[in-house]
Formats: C-alpha cells, sequence, structure tokens
C-alpha cells in the first residue's frame, strides 16, 4: 500500500464525517482515493472537492465549529495559501486533523519546509517516517485533537514521493477495533440554536480561549499544546494495547540508543534511512544510536534533556532550512539544552533540502563526525550540508 | 419567485441585539433588523470582517475575510453531517467580501451548489476602514482612494454586476432588495431560507458617512435609486426564471439619486449623462428580461 492510500485508509478508519482537499502533487491521489471512497459509499462521509486549499482549510474549519469530525491535507504551495485560516482554526481550537504531503519550494522534490514554515498556526505538528505509521497517526491525531485535555487541530507530514507514492506493507485493523478506540466527536463548546444562549456561548468559548484577553488566549492557547505531550504519551500506551503496535514514546522514538555514544536526530523517511546507517556503524562497532523526532510541536524537551545525559554528542539532520538562521530543529534542540548540567556538542547537518538524495553511506559520516566529536578529536565546523 | 407581503406581516420579534455600534441613519443596520426578523432563530450567523452593522441573538460565527463563502459551505456540510440540515447557515457580508476578496471561495460554492444563504449589504465600499473602493463602488464615486483630482474623476470603471454573475452560475436563487422595500426584502429573504441550495440577496443599503448625504436620508436615497433604475429589484430563479418586483411607468432621471450625494459632487452634465445612458440600457434588458419572464442577458 502507498503512503497516500494508507492515509486515506486511515480516514476512513476514523469515520472522517467531512473532508475537503484541493489536488496538488504529491498529495493528488489522497483526493482521488477519498473521491473514490465516496462515489462508491464506502463510508458514510462527505467529500467536498473544492476550488482551493483556502477553501478545504475553511470547509474543514466551518464542519468541525459545528462538530462534525474532519480531515484536510496539502503539500507544499497549497499548505502555505491555506496558512491565514489555519491560524484561525488554531486560534478556536478546532480538532482538525491534517497530512502535509512535504513538497519544497524550490522544486517539487520533498523537504520539511512547508510544515515547517507553520509553527505559528498553533497546530501540533507531527513527523512521519513510513506507511503503516501514516494509517496509526492519522487515528492518534482524532484521538488526541478531540481530547477535551488538548482541543487543538493536528498536522501530521511525511515526505511526498519517497512515502506517498511507495508501496509498502501496512496491516490496516478491522473497523470494530477503531470504533471503540476512537468514539465520535462531541462539538464544544455548542454553536447549535437549540436553547441557544449567547452569553453561556460566550463563556465557555472565553473561557477555552482565555478570558477573552488575547494573550491569555496565546497563553491558555500554548500550554495546551505544552499539555498534549502527556496525552500523547498515553494515547501511545492505549494504541498499543488495541493494535499491538508503538512509535516509541509518541513523542520519539530510539533505535540502539542503549549504549550510545552518539545520537543522530532525524526526522520523517530520513530516520528511516538512518537505522540502516546506524546498523552498518554498529557492525563496526561504533556507538550510535537513533533518536526519531516524531512532535515538533509540542518539543520533547524531557526526553532530550534525559538523552544529553546519557549521550555526548547530537547530530541533528535538518531537512529543512529558515535561510539566514539555520535548521529549526538545530536551534530548538540546542536552546532546549542549554540550562542543563553538561552540555553535549550539537552538530548540524543539512540534508535532503528539495528531496536532494541522502545516502546511508551520507549517514554513517554523520554519525562518524558525532562520534569524532565525543571522542575529543577536532572538527572543521559544527555545521555541514550532506 | 417570493410572495408579496404587506406591512403588517413584518414579524414583531427583534432579534437585533441593541444598542448597535451601527452610525446614524446606517442602511446595513436596517438590512440587518430587517433580515434576521425573516430568519427567526434557526440558523447560525457567520460574519467575516465588515462594517459593524447590528448583532443579532443568533450563534455567531465569525471568519476570516476572503472566506465567507467557503467558510459557509463548510458549517452547512457540518450541520448536514450531525443531520441537523434544519438549521440554515446564513452568511451576512459586506461587498468586500462578496464583490472582491470573497469571490473566488463564493463563486465556487455557487458553482457546487451549496446550501447556504448568502446576504450581501451592499454599501458600494469599504466602509469598515473608511471608505475605500471596493468593487462594487459605482463609475465616479468619490472614495477615500480616488479622490478628485487632475488625474481622477474618482472610480473609473462602474461597479460589477454581482447579482447577474452568480445568475450565471444557474443557482436556485438570486435577489436583489433595498432597505427602502422593506415587505419586498423580508418577502425575499423567507422565501430564499425555504429554498434548498446556494442562495444570494444583494442588499442595497446607503451609508451616510460613505455617500455623503445627512442621515435622516437613507430610505429617501435607497427609494430614488430603486425609483431611478440604478438599483433595480428583481429575483432570478436557476439563472433562468426572471421577475422584476418593482416596475415604475417610468424611471425618474439618474441625476436626482446623484444630486443626494456629496460622493457625486464633482460630476459633470456629460459624465450624468453616462450614468444615464448604462442605468437606462441595464434597465431596458431587465424589463425585457421580465416580460420574457427569463432572464435576457
Amino acid at each position: 500500500m502507498v503512503g497516500n492510500k494508507a492515509c486515506a485508509t486511515g480516514v476512513k478508519l476514523a469515520r472522517v464525517q467531512v473532508a475537503s482537499a484541493y489536488p496538488i502533487t504529491p498529495q493528488t491521489t489522497i483526493t482521488q482515493y477519498l473521491s473514490e471512497m465516496h462515489a462508491n459509499a464506502e463510508f458514510d462521509f462527505d467529500f467536498v472537492n473544492v476550488e482551493g486549499e483556502l477553501t478545504a482549510q475553511l470547509i474543514v474549519q466551518g464542519a468541525s465549529r459545528v462538530g462534525a469530525r474532519t480531515f484536510t491535507c496539502t503539500a507544499g504551495p497549497g499548505l502555505l495559501y491555506m496558512h491565514h485560516p489555519m491560524q484561525e482554526t488554531g486560534t478556536w481550537r478546532l480538532p482538525v486533523v491534517m497530512a502535509v504531503v512535504h513538497r519544497g519550494y524550490k522544486g517539487m522534490m520533498p523537504d520539511h519546509s512547508d510544515l515547517m514554515s507553520q509553527q505559528w498556526t498553533g497546530w501540533i505538528h507531527w513527523y512521519v517516517e513510513h506507511a503503516q505509521e501514516i494509517l496509526d497517526t492519522a487515528l492518534m491525531a482524532y484521538k488526541i485533537a478531540e481530547d477535551m485535555r488538548v482541543r487543538i487541530p493536528v498536522a501530521f507530514g511525511y515526505d511526498g514521493y519517497v512515502l506517498s507514492y511507495t508501496a509498502e506493507p501496512v496491516e490496516i485493523p478491522d473497523q470494530e477495533t477503531v470504533d471503540a478506540w476512537l468514539p465520535p466527536n462531541k462539538p464544544y463548546p455548542s454553536i447549535l440554536p437549540d436553547g441557544y444562549d449567547a452569553r453561556k456561548f460566550m463563556m465557555e468559548l472565553m473561557e477555552m480561549l482565555g478570558a477573552g484577553d488575547p494573550q491569555n488566549a496565546w497563553k491558555t492557547h500554548h500550554e495546551a499544546i505544552l499539555g498534549s505531550e502527556q496525552v500523547l504519551r498515553e494515547t501511545m500506551d492505549s494504541f498499543e494495547k488495541t493494535f499491538g503496535r508503538r512509535y516509541g514514546n509518541g513523542m520519539i522514538e530510539t533505535y540502539m540508543m542503549e549504549d550510545a555514544e552518539a545520537a543522530i536526530v532525524a526526522m520523517g523517511t530520513i530516520a528511516g534511512s538512518t537505522r540502516s546507517a546506524v546498523d552498518r556503524l554498529r557492525s563496526e562497532g561504533k556507538k550510535v544510536g537513533l533518536i526519531k523526532l516524531r512532535s515538533f510541536i509540542p518539543f520533547p524537551e524531557t526526553d532530550f534533556k534525559e538523552w544529553a545525559e546519557k549521550v555526548d554528542a547530537f547530530a541533528v539532520v535538518d531537512r529543512s532550512i529558515c535561510p539566514g538562521k539555520g535548521g529549526p530543529v538545530f536551534n530548538k534542540l540546542r536552546s532546549t539544552l542549554y540550562n542543563v548540567e553538561e552540555r553535549p556538542d550539537i552538530l548540524q547537518f543539512h540534508a535532503g533540502l528539495g528531496g536532494k538524495e541522502v545516502r546511508i553511506g551520507d549517514l554513517c559520516n554523520v554519525g562518524e563526525k558525532a562520534l569524532k566529536v565525543v571522542q575529543g578529536g577536532m572538527v572543521e565546523s559544527l555545521v555541514e550540508w550532506v | 419567485m417570493s410572495e408579496r407581503m404587506i406591512r403588517s406581516q413584518i414579524p414583531l420579534e427583534e432579534r437585533s441585539l441593541s444598542p448597535g455600534s451601527a452610525c446614524q441613519g446606517c442602511g446595513a443596520a436596517l438590512a440587518a433588523r430587517l433580515a434576521f426578523k425573516a430568519l427567526g432563530p434557526n440558523v447560525i450567523r457567520l460574519m467575516i470582517p465588515c462594517c459593524p452593522d447590528t448583532m443579532t441573538n443568533n450563534p455567531l460565527v465569525v471568519g476570516v475575510f476572503e472566506g465567507g463563502g467557503a467558510h459557509l459551505s463548510g458549517i452547512s456540510r457540518g450541520l448536514k453531517a450531525i443531520n441537523r440540515s434544519d438549521v440554515t447557515a446564513v452568511g451576512f457580508f459586506g461587498d468586500g467580501g462578496t464583490y472582491d476578496i470573497g469571490m473566488q471561495g463564493l463563486s465556487a460554492a455557487a458553482e457546487r451548489n451549496e446550501n447556504i444563504l448568502v446576504i450581501t449589504k451592499d454599501n458600494e465600499a469599504y466602509m469598515n476602514t473608511g471608505n475605500q473602493r471596493s468593487g462594487s463602488t459605482p463609475q465616479y464615486a468619490m472614495t477615500s482612494t480616488n479622490p478628485i483630482g487632475p488625474k481622477s474623476r474618482g472610480k473609473a470603471r462602474p461597479k460589477k454586476n454581482i447579482p447577474l454573475i452568480f445568475a450565471a452560475h444557474y443557482v436556485p436563487y438570486v435577489a436583489t432588495a433595498s432597505v427602502a422595500f422593506p415587505e419586498d426584502l423580508i418577502a425575499k429573504v423567507s422565501y430564499a431560507k425555504e429554498v434548498e441550495g446556494f442562495r444570494l440577496i444583494v442588499i442595497q443599503s446607503p451609508c451616510p458617512v460613505g455617500w455623503r448625504y445627512s442621515p435622516e436620508k437613507t430610505i429617501e436615497v435607497s427609494r430614488i435609486g430603486v425609483q431611478s433604475g440604478v438599483w433595480p429589484l428583481y429575483e432570478v430563479i436557476d439563472g433562468d426564471k426572471f421577475k422584476l418586483s418593482y416596475k415604475p411607468k417610468e424611471l425618474k432621471p439618474v441625476s436626482e439619486y446623484i444630486r443626494y450625494q456629496a460622493r457625486f459632487r464633482h460630476v459633470t452634465d456629460v459624465e450624468v449623462a453616462e450614468v444615464q445612458k448604462r442605468a437606462t440600457s441595464n434597465w431596458e434588458q431587465l424589463l425585457r428580461s421580465d416580460e420574457l419572464g427569463r432572464l435576457f442577458i
């Protein structure tokens, strides 16, 4: 099953009620799969084929407003086009779920600059590694977005082409199991006219958004996103109990980290290649592990602080760049570890930008360079373009 | 087509939450007051940035400026998904949200025949931000972005014919209305509420501040606008069936409409003649359509 099919299957299993999307490579086939599911009445939902991403985001925003479970998906430029309503979906804290099939701006091949550019919209941002994880993440996204402790929209991204159009074996859970695990959504606060009381509605809304004070609204929004970390950890446990699969603790997933001296930090499909690189390095006796970053927002600060006590160097592979500022994961990790007592070395690697191929050998070099730093060796620069 | 109404049939119950924050003589506030009387309680109202006409005691959703039609479609789809199609999704937008920034999403919603009711209170400029031109501003009107000077005679081009643009989407219902004809306005909104599919009602809503006339003259200005053929009242069903709602034996000259408003105070007789020519030609086209009972473009 290709990544986009896994995504559409997740949407179906989650019993989404209203979905809307505008086709854009490499997301296009999701809109086709959903259109087919709608035409063949595979499940009871409404799919709105729209004239642009702005409308796609607004359709799900409006439908979510009255309490429907919604889904939209896009890629690169389409994500930028829906930026304004995304901000609004975040502000009203609607449990919308969106798949972002990464597409770069310099060319059409994938990098993470699309979703990274939306950090200020007030959504939860996850990065996904393989097709099975896409399906499972779609289910988990609803569980978390709709949790009354969270009420935050979720965007999860996966690399275009490499995942969207590439087939992998995927295990599909049965509908009854999903239904039992993911009950239907309830709107909050209710906007329906029956017994509508403007004052009560405003009070509920203000309570959720932060008492009509914009700064306080930002504070409650920020705290709700930070609080979703705990909910994600719990959700990962209950997901494993029901479906028998887990992805680390939800925030990060580690590979060969038990006795590692240096860690490669990577996201998305590069994390997949890094597993092979770690295997190769281990076969040579080099103690390197992988920390796969799943949740960029909220950022797993506690996890990294814990790992900072155990490893001496982090090699961060960033698949996006803020020109003139650097890699977002690198910068975030470095500021996270500023306050720890024994600061590890943190190295920056720019890789896979605009879909540039990242070979296993490249990632082995990344690991070796980190080890060299651990062993006190000299390196020319802490920043490297792979 | 809507049924003819008399004044005593206008619902007594007020839905406006007073006091509003509108200016004295605001046409849009009156449009909102009348329209929501006809709509009653079972609606969800979508508001996008526009002049603060009057709040009504209805569930209110506030959305992005450029997304009126799109957002309203989402609300309507959501209501259908939760089996609450009895609730009407109503958008109460200004001309900016309809003619200009929201045009793409609204046109697409019309093309998909979304089950939404859009009411536009047309005050012919961005009055909320201080009378900047919009796609609805008429020719030669002075606005804060069309000042009069050696290189400017006010707005250079006539306003878009939005009702007929939407009629050309073959939607179930398009109508124009005016605050000077409240029975007709309420009859049209009441009729539109019961229609399924995309509905658009454009209400002429004079603005004393932007159009520059004395606030007590709002009704007079709107009435003369209708009587002179500048703002004809009509209904179009499925982009085909057509009916004029108000048909005077003879049109009043547009100069009577123009001279009320200081936004036109610079216009010359030649320019008035040009406006008159267009108004007459439009009126003849509509009259012909009315005779045929079909929209003749």
